[in-house]
């Protein structure tokens, strides 16, 4: 038999994951969309981090934890509901092409610092719901979860450029929508069309995408 | 004015500025921009706001206690379920529970009744106190900070019914430092703060007939002094850690100091 093996190992499990139950079920809330998958996702992930306990070096239970949250979740989702999940290629050229536009666009339109300070919850929790999978996790993982880049690069396996796109993306589209948005009043979905747009071009060099001609500089 | 990287969207750095992930040269790269750039300043009062509501709005999430017992029976750690199935199985369930209930209910009335019914112990002596160690606990222990009581006396103005007199006492060896509204009941009351060596004074007070008669006096709770008296309708109360004689001697200084 293996049971002091498995018995060290329920200590450690113990002692390294279930401190951090909340986050991890918090994480796989924000991602599943829900009160129950998040359920399965959580119990699914915390089998993986009991299996994969040994392998654990000890430095950030946290962040190694919600890694394998992110994980499960991700796995999950393929299985239950692929069509939630976008294509990652698709959006980061969309993303690549709005980040530079994103705070200059918003221009005038863009709401007071004030009008975002008094976001109620439920109008928060809409917001964040509604934005692609990509920039959910990773303002999920930034600002709910407060992992740093480095960790968030790491959990879900782009470069921290990236991470910092994705962020910033993220924000943007909040910031504009909380503050356009009358409580209560959510349209479902506005960034559908983007993301499905064709990728013409290699998005790194072509700017001029949106039909606004850019030609501010910093 | 350039940034090594992304020229095309400064805001980028913004966001990595205030979530602290820049070097301090960047840092300083990024702060001169938003100095020099009001869009970019207001961008970044707008990512502020959002982190801010985000965090403090959002609510926390707390994993259901089934949650919990279902990973820790996934991984074979405490048969919870079945140990409290055997719990209940060995007493009659409902006689605990109605008898819990009940005394539940007693417990619970007879703490709220002593809770609103303070005994007579429970003095103005005591919430002065109370106010007192609250003021000590607080970042600093006044709301108005000035030795000069022509600032102290009219910030009252406006904020209470009844400006307090305001002496100051530096010469008899208790300097003004400020000046506080605390709550007795639920009325607002003055309260000058006096220092005397390293001893911080609380003096709080009163028109004479807004309280309970008074008993008069120097008393001691908590490992405060206490000391209360009456001046022409208005109850004194002074609360400090320092020597009761100290005390006394603060209660003269004041009584005798000029208007």
């Amino acid at each position: 038999m293996e049971s002091p093996r498995t018995e060290d190992d329920q200590a450690r499990f113990r002692s390294v994951v279930l401190p951090h139950l909340a986050d991890a079920y918090t994480l796989a809330r924000w991602l599943t969309g829900n009160r129950t998958d998040a359920e399965d996702v959580v119990q699914e992930a915390c089998l993986r981090a009991f299996r994969g306990i040994g392998g654990f070096a000890g430095v950030n239970a946290r962040a190694w934890l919600l890694t394998i949250v992110r994980n499960a979740a991700f796995s999950w989702m393929g299985k239950n509901r692929p069509a939630a999940l976008v294509m990652v290629d698709d959006l980061e050229a969309v993303e690549q092409r709005q980040v530079g536009d994103g705070w200059q666009d918003a221009g005038p339109q863009t709401p007071e610092a004030a009008l975002i300070a008094k976001a109620d919850a439920a109008q928060l929790e809409r917001a964040i719901a509604e934005l692609p999978a990509p920039f959910r996790e990773t303002l999920v993982l930034r600002d709910v979860a407060g992992l740093d880049y480095r960790e968030i690069a790491e959990a879900t396996k782009v470069p921290i450029g990236t991470v910092m796109s994705r962020l910033a993306r993220a924000r943007q589209r909040l910031i504009a929508k909380i503050g356009t948005n009358e409580p209560g009043t959510s349209k479902p979905e506005t960034s559908k069309p983007e993301m499905s747009k064709p990728q013409t071009s290699k998005p790194q060099t072509s700017k001029p995408q949106t039909s606004k001609p850019q030609t501010s500089k910093p | 004015m350039t940034t090594p990287t992304d020229p095309d969207d400064p805001s980028l750095l913004v966001h990595a500025y205030l979530d602290g992930e820049l070097d301090p040269v960047h840092a300083l790269e990024v702060e001169r921009q938003l100095d020099a750039s009001p869009a970019l300043a207001s961008e970044r009062d707008r990512i502020e706001a959002l982190r801010g509501a985000i965090r403090d709005r959002l609510p926390r999430e707390t994993p259901s206690p089934e949650l919990v017992r279902r990973v820790e029976a996934a991984i074979g750690l405490a048969p919870v379920p079945s140990r409290s199935v055997a719990r209940a199985a060995s007493q009659p369930s409902w006689r605990a529970l109605a008898a819990s209930v009940l005394l539940a209910a007693i417990v619970g009335s007879l703490a709220t009744w002593f809770a609103l019914h303070p005994g007579p112990g429970e003095t103005t002596a005591d919430l002065m106190v109370g106010n007192h160690l609250r003021a000590l606990m607080a970042p600093q222990p006044f709301d108005v900070a000035s030795s000069d009581r022509h600032t102290v006396k009219p910030w009252f103005n406006g904020r209470i019914p009844e400006a307090p007199r305001v002496v100051d006492l530096a010469s008899e060896g208790f300097p003004l430092v400020g000046g506080r509204i605390d709550v007795i009941g639920r009325d607002p009351v003055p309260t000058l703060v006096y220092r005397h060596r390293q001893h911080l004074i609380s003096l709080t007070a009163v028109p004479a007939q807004a309280l309970a008669p008074l008993a008069g006096g120097a008393g001691a709770i908590a490992g405060f002094n206490t000391l209360t008296w009456t001046d022409n309708g208005v109850a004194y109360w002074a609360v400090s850690d320092t020597a009761a004689a100290d005390l006394a001697a603060f209660e003269k200084a004041f009584r005798e100091a000029g208007p």
